[in-house]
């Protein structure tokens, strides 16, 4: 497949990188490790007029530790954040959602964290190549005005597919953004719009050029839980990430994130108001599990190669798996 | 779109050429430089037949776009004999028959190989999940396991 026609900068400075946002735009995405990009370009998903490429950017990659934080700059490849100890120590479900990208023998020196964060949210109507998808009409993505997979809605349903999305939301990750405007910050689970067509909160003069993880203010334990095809390759079809701080027995801290379900990952706030401030009881595990289902039902759509029951279900179930990791039960699987 | 400059080394030999922006390695590797054991499979960067080791990682060529690939050193499957004979990796494959039609064979054996250079013992775990973004539809993998299993063992036992 070809790639369609575009020029191409590589920046050695974030103000020069930003400086060609500002007049490009959404004409010029920017390009960290292309696994994303370039397969959509591929598709004639769009046509920018150029691409940025951040390679000479050595002020976007990097992992700082801090005295209250750990940073990690946007463009850092995956495979330099499964390697580094800090976040093996304080961030495990980190380092396991990375090695659940793709097959990390090949993606983790050119995919990055920013890149991972910033995955178009998929849909199998929309990631098909310009042929396949000439046997269809167009949707909201597409320069259409409705949904293919859901016909009648007002806005695009596409899955926010992206392992580390839910697991730095659940870590209460920040992100900072830098445009033309100046820089900002935004929780990651404030990132996303909720909308396919148009799933970040950014413009199109900016990008994402940090995330910034609080250390856990005592040992916590975290998980992250995907249901995948295969062991590599494929995007999640379900996932969940939770964290919690125990004190005296009792859940201090708890944070529960689901994903791949719709365009945007939820904070599941009903399961932590029942959990937080309370003892680990079994069977909060099986009441989350019907949380994360109902919640599923009003947000997936059939868009993927599996049938939405089967992803609602287990959604509830990656769901009751990151619960019961991280309050310290064991058992079997359920 | 007007053409740049790309410079890098290519199995060892300094390389210089002007390509569009939107070429891809895969596409150089091929068309210019012709070193046509880096495959074209899938072109969507599923199944590493196009896998060349970039400074010594694995990419997909498919998704690498040419200019990123400026001041590296890539290596095809071209460049890991020496002096007519054939890297100890590449001789595994054979003794263990784990090539048929052959078309994955490159992508395997650089991924191998970027696994055996930083890790020397790696257990079955590791090399499955080192090959796990190169698919092969002839062999049904036992082989190629096999191989890369007696390439590491040799490697250990002080082969080249």
């Amino acid at each position: 497949m070809q790639l369609p026609q575009f020029d191409y900068h590589a920046p050695d400075t974030l103000e020069k990188a930003l400086a060609l946002k500002g007049n490009l735009g959404g004409m010029a995405p920017v390009l960290a490790g292309g696994t994303d990009l370039i397969v959509h370009l591929k598709q004639r998903l769009f046509s920018p007029a150029a691409v940025i490429s951040l390679r000479n950017i050595k002020s976007l990659r990097g992992i700082e530790t801090r005295a209250d934080a750990i940073v990690i700059r946007a463009a850092t490849p995956l495979a330099e954040i499964a390697r580094d100890t800090s976040i093996q120590e304080h961030f495990p479900a980190l380092v396991k959602a990375v090695n659940s990208i793709g097959a990390t023998g090949i993606q983790a020196f050119r995919g990055t964290i920013g890149g991972n964060l910033c995955l178009q949210p998929r849909c199998i109507l929309y990631n098909q190549s310009r042929f396949w998808r000439t046997g269809k009409g167009s949707c909201h993505r597409t320069g259409g005005k409705d949904c293919l997979a859901l016909p009648g809605s007002e806005s695009c349903h596409s899955v926010c597919s992206a392992d580390t999305v839910p697991v730095l939301a659940a870590f209460s990750g920040q992100l900072t953004i830098a445009g033309s405007g100046g820089v900002r910050q935004i929780p990651v689970s404030d990132f996303f719009t909720g909308k396919g067509e148009s799933p970040f909160k950014i413009t199109p003069d900016e990008m994402v050029t940090e995330i910034r993880l609080p250390l856990p203010w005592a040992p916590a334990s975290s998980a992250y839980h995907r249901l995948g095809m295969r062991s590599a390759v494929d995007f999640p079809l379900a996932n969940a990430a939770a964290t919690a701080i125990m004190q005296d027995g009792k859940v201090e801290t708890f944070r529960l994130v689901i994903s791949s379900a719709g365009p945007a990952p939820v904070v599941l706030k009903e399961a932590e108001a029942l959990i937080r401030g309370n003892k680990p009881d079994g069977a909060m595990i099986d009441q989350v599990r019907l949380m994360a289902r109902r919640m599923a039902e009003g947000v997936v759509v059939e868009n993927s190669s599996i049938s939405k029951d089967y992803r609602i279900k287990m959604l509830g179930v990656m769901t009751a798996r990151a619960v019961k990791d991280v309050l310290g039960f064991a058992g079997p699987d359920r | 779109m007007k053409k740049q400059l790309l410079s890098m080394t290519v199995n060892g030999e300094a390389v210089e050429l002007a390509v569009s922006p939107n070429a891809t390695l895969l596409e150089v590797l091929r068309d210019q430089l012709d070193y046509t054991g880096v495959k074209e499979g899938c072109s969507e960067g599923v199944c590493g037949a196009c896998t060349v080791l970039l400074d010594g990682n694995p990419v997909r060529s498919c998704l690498t776009l040419a200019l990123e690939a400026d001041g590296a050193s890539l290596i095809t499957i071209e460049g890991i004999a020496s002096e007519g004979k054939l890297h100890q990796i590449q001789q595994a494959f054979i003794d263990n028959g784990a090539v048929q039609c052959g078309f994955c064979t490159p992508g395997m054996i650089l991924s191998s190989k970027a696994l055996l250079d930083r890790n020397s013992d790696p257990s079955d775990e590791d090399i499955k999940t080192a090959l796990a973004g190169n698919f092969c539809r002839c062999t049904g993998y036992a082989k190629i396991l096999a191989a890369v299993r007696s390439a590491a063992r040799d490697k250990k036992g002080g082969g080249c």
